[in-house]
């Protein structure tokens, strides 16, 4: 408990010292918020009576005391170029973005951790001296170039799936429920999926690998061959499992950085979620609402930190005597 | 026998050729003079804007051999309005651009408020051009109902431009637009001059040919508002014009002709109209629409603070009165040969049962603009049904009286420009609205696929760079006139634009052919021309650095 305890208050620090970074940060970026909300006709009365309104008159100290009191009832404040409050806008973009991340993430590690781990066992076949280059290759490949790569051949040239956009053009559904778990929905995600998992596959791939190798060399595995066990269940029973620990934390740890790095996928294949929100924001100094979307980016991060810091203390015993003494 | 300038400066460079034989450093012969700073011309950041951004780095190369030490900054757009817009005394040259619009039809937007000198502080006259015989040309313009007597004044505003530059224009952009002619019937799209053939006309008139019904077409921004007080970008104002009604709209020939209206008719002055509306117009919720609408239309935008865009284009009318259930007048102070065009097509017509509730309940410093009305309800052809971050849908209303002949107008939002050219070949789009990429690839994929049909004009609008007229040395017509004929357009419209843009000298464009002074073609241009025009304004050029005339030096 003291443990789960302590992590929760490291949580919440990060979180303040990062919302306060993040505060700092945009106020002292060039270019004025005001640009983003104001047209070029508007008078200079106006735009003094606007920047009363929305509080940028104030002491930097005072509007950072306000933005700490809102953020702490949830309240992100309203963005400038939406001109809809941060939460609203945010919530309506992350069900895509999750979506995105979680189905990449998994097609990545599912792939990374069953390659890898016939990788190491088929240490210095021909097998592994193809696959490692290809796995570095996509892995270092920037990810525009693979997106326009599989935009170009499965969209463009073979035909199979759409070129942008999260629903075919003009469909309408009842909830937003019946959307997501919709079959045109499913055709949509494919490709940026793709695109997602081959650009991620390499560290799980990698990482997997250089376990196998090293619990290969274990003596329980050459106990259970000398016990007779099939080599699907030596590896796939024995040496995965304990192999698969740090693939775990590189997991949760996954999320977070990918729903960052999702801004790329979401750009190239026009995907409405949290990554196009965050560039508008940014080239638009709409400060709210970039503030907002990378807070929630840096929640999720954080949350999925402490989940790894749990599991990891519920799957290993040796971390829990260490917090227990 | 008096001396020039340059014979001056001729023989001041021969004693400084012989004085440097004889040992005495340039500098200490140089003295008098004092050099022109280094400059910084802003543009839009490369990636965003890499025609802008090439034609600035061609420009700082030419004015680099007139001695002119320039650095390229590109910016993106909320930070190049914050240093230029918002900043008026600050900067000193920067790559700017205006677009074409309907209302931009007649040339009083830009001949009226590009450059006269009320516009200085904070209007569209940035640069902070100033001479009174512009303002006196511009403001005539106005007054003149007689199309030929204003053509003369239009063609004179455009002459005194070019004499002073205040400008470099650089090209009128040629559009590129594409369409599926296997969905859509080519005759019946409208091709306007200046705009192409995406434009409202055409949305209404295009028959598809076959079951595909919706027209669905692109835009390369995120939206910001869909709302009849505020134009935020294009891709929201391809979308209000479709909403809502205009009591008049820009035909294809470019002038402005009844809509809403059955009739516009104006007494001898040109200062009252007297206007009869149709009497078979519904708002999108089933209520009529009423002259007090369009007087509430005409009268909210002229209150403080509510329509900051559109306040310009109400200001001129000082009485509105309602005759009947189907005529009221609108009295302007004097004559506007523009106001057709410039408000009564442009200004959207609003319902006031619902805007006037909204518009009582604004608080101090909020505008219309900031408004989230989400029903949208106008009384145009289409009417709103939804807008999230992925389309716009609106669906055609058939009993409208200039029913379209499509099911629903429908506007993506693709941010990738070259996805937005796939999906053009795929299907997935039909009508290419907004393509920002390179034009010759879409040729090529019009020269590869027989269905795709690509239609090209130029634009009403420009690509400039602007000098700061208040800060020296572009406070002087010489200066400006020299570094403006030092730049070739012709490279600039070929090298940075891919020729798909035509070279410019002046504010109107030669896409209104009418008022287009094709005079303005006829200018001097290379290096050598704008050295001899620097020399005879006294200006030198020292140790490959440009100098003030004598006596002159900068405070920056």
């Amino acid at each position: 408990m003291k443990y789960v305890m302590s992590r929760l208050l490291y949580a919440i620090l990060v979180l303040w010292i990062v919302g306060t970074i993040l505060f700092f940060m945009f106020r002292l970026m060039p270019g004025s918020p005001l640009a983003a909300f104001i047209d070029q006709t508007t008078t200079l009365e106006q735009q003094q009576a606007l920047i009363a309104r929305f509080g940028l008159d104030k002491s930097l100290f005072q509007q950072y005391t306000i933005f700490l009191q809102n953020a702490l009832q949830g309240d992100l404040g309203q963005s400038f170029f939406h001109r809809r409050p941060v939460t609203e806008v945010v919530m309506e973009a992350l069900p895509n973005t999750v979506i995105l991340t979680l189905s990449g993430l998994v097609v990545a590690y599912i792939f990374g951790v069953l390659a890898g781990a016939y990788l190491a066992w088929r240490r210095g076949s021909t097998v592994e001296g193809i696959g490692i280059p290809l796995a570095l290759a996509t892995r270092a490949a920037p990810e525009f170039w693979l997106g326009m790569v599989m935009l170009a051949f499965f969209s463009f040239y073979l035909g199979w799936f759409p070129a942008g956009g999260a629903n075919s053009v003009g469909l309408e559904y009842d909830s937003e429920w019946t959307r997501i778990f919709s079959v045109d929905y499913l055709h949509h995600l494919t490709l940026p999926v793709l695109t997602l998992a081959i650009y991620l596959q390499g560290l799980p791939l990698l990482l997997m690998r250089s376990n196998m190798i090293e619990i290969l060399q274990e003596e329980f595995i050459t106990m259970s061959k000398m016990k007779g066990l099939g080599s699907r269940t030596i590896v796939l029973n024995h040496a995965a499992r304990n192999a698969m620990l740090p693939v775990a934390t590189a997991f949760a740890l996954g999320i977070g950085s990918a729903i960052g790095g999702n801004v790329v996928v979401e750009t190239i294949f026009s995907w409405p979620g949290i990554g196009r929100l965050l560039v508008n924001a940014v080239s638009a100094s709409d400060y709210p609402l970039a503030q907002g979307a990378f807070m929630i980016i840096t929640a999720v991060l954080v949350a999925m930190n402490f989940v790894a810091d749990m599991t990891y203390h519920l799957l290993d015993p040796r971390i829990r005597h260490a917090a227990s003494n | 026998m008096s001396t020039t300038r340059r014979q001056f400066l001729g023989t001041s460079a021969s004693a400084a050729l012989i004085a440097s034989l004889a040992g005495v450093p340039k500098a200490a012969l140089a003295q008098s003079v004092s050099p022109v700073r280094a400059l910084t011309l802003y543009s839009r950041a490369q990636a965003a804007n890499p025609q802008q951004y090439q034609a600035a780095e061609l420009i700082a190369q030419a004015w680099g051999d007139l001695g002119l030490d320039v650095t390229v900054s590109g910016l993106p757009q909320n930070q190049l309005s914050d240093v230029v817009w918002y900043n008026r005394d600050s900067w000193d040259v920067s790559m700017w651009q205006m677009v074409g619009r309907p209302e931009r039809s007649d040339p009083d937007d830009f001949v009226s408020n590009l450059f006269h000198s009320a516009n200085i502080e904070s209007g569209y006259n940035f640069v902070g051009y100033s001479n009174p015989e512009y303002d006196r040309v511009a403001e005539a313009q106005r007054l003149v109902v007689d199309r030929d007597a204003r053509q003369a004044l239009i063609y004179e505003a455009q002459d005194i431009v070019n004499a002073d530059q205040p400008y470099v224009f650089l090209v009128y952009p040629t559009k590129s637009y594409a369409y599926n002619t296997a969905v859509f019937d080519d005759t019946t799209l409208v091709n306007q001059p200046g705009l192409g053939i995406k434009n409202f006309l055409s949305f209404i008139a295009v028959e598809p040919k076959g079951d595909q019904k919706d027209l669905i077409m692109n835009v390369s921004n995120e939206l910001n508002a869909i709302n009849p007080y505020y134009i935020s970008g294009a891709g929201d104002s391809w979308m209000t014009e479709l909403i809502w009604d205009r009591i008049m709209r820009i035909d294809a020939d470019g002038l402005p002709t009844p809509w809403a209206a059955e009739s516009v008719t104006w007494n001898d002055e040109g200062t009252l109209a007297t206007i009869v509306i149709r009497d078979d117009l519904s708002f999108h919720d089933g209520m009529p629409v009423r002259v007090e609408d369009m007087i509430f239309s005409l009268e909210s935008p002229q209150r403080a603070g509510v329509a900051p865009m559109y306040k310009p284009f109400v200001d001129p009318i000082v009485a509105m009165e309602k005759l009947d259930d189907r005529t009221f007048t609108v009295e302007l102070a004097q004559p506007n040969a523009a106001f057709e065009t410039s408000t009564l097509s442009k200004v959207n017509i609003v319902p006031e049962h619902i805007w006037a509730p909204l518009l009582d309940a604004l608080v101090e410093g909020e505008t219309a603009e900031s408004v989230l009305e989400d029903s949208r309800v106008g009384s145009g052809p289409f009417k709103f049904d939804r807008w999230n971050q992925s389309e716009v849908v609106l669906s055609a209303i058939p009993d409208h009286f200039a029913a379209a002949k499509v099911d629903r107008v429908i506007m993506r939002v693709v941010l990738n420009v070259e996805a937005s050219l796939g999906m053009l070949r795929s299907g997935e789009l039909n009508f290419l609205t907004d393509y920002t990429g390179d034009p010759q690839l879409l040729k090529d994929a019009a020269d590869a696929d027989d269905s795709i049909a690509v239609v090209d004009v130029t634009d009403i609008g420009f690509q400039f760079l602007g000098f700061n007229c208040r800060r020296a040395p572009f406070d002087d017509p010489a200066v400006r006139r020299a570094l403006s004929f030092a730049i070739n357009r012709r490279l600039i419209a070929g090298a940075a634009y891919n020729g798909f843009g035509r070279p410019a000298n002046s504010h109107v464009s030669p896409a209104l052919p009418f008022w287009y002074n094709a005079a303005t073609e006829e200018l001097p241009v290379g290096i050598d021309v704008a050295t001899a025009m620097l020399e005879d304004a006294g200006y030198s050029i020292v140790d490959g650095q440009l100098h003030y005339p004598a006596g002159m030096t900068e405070q920056y």
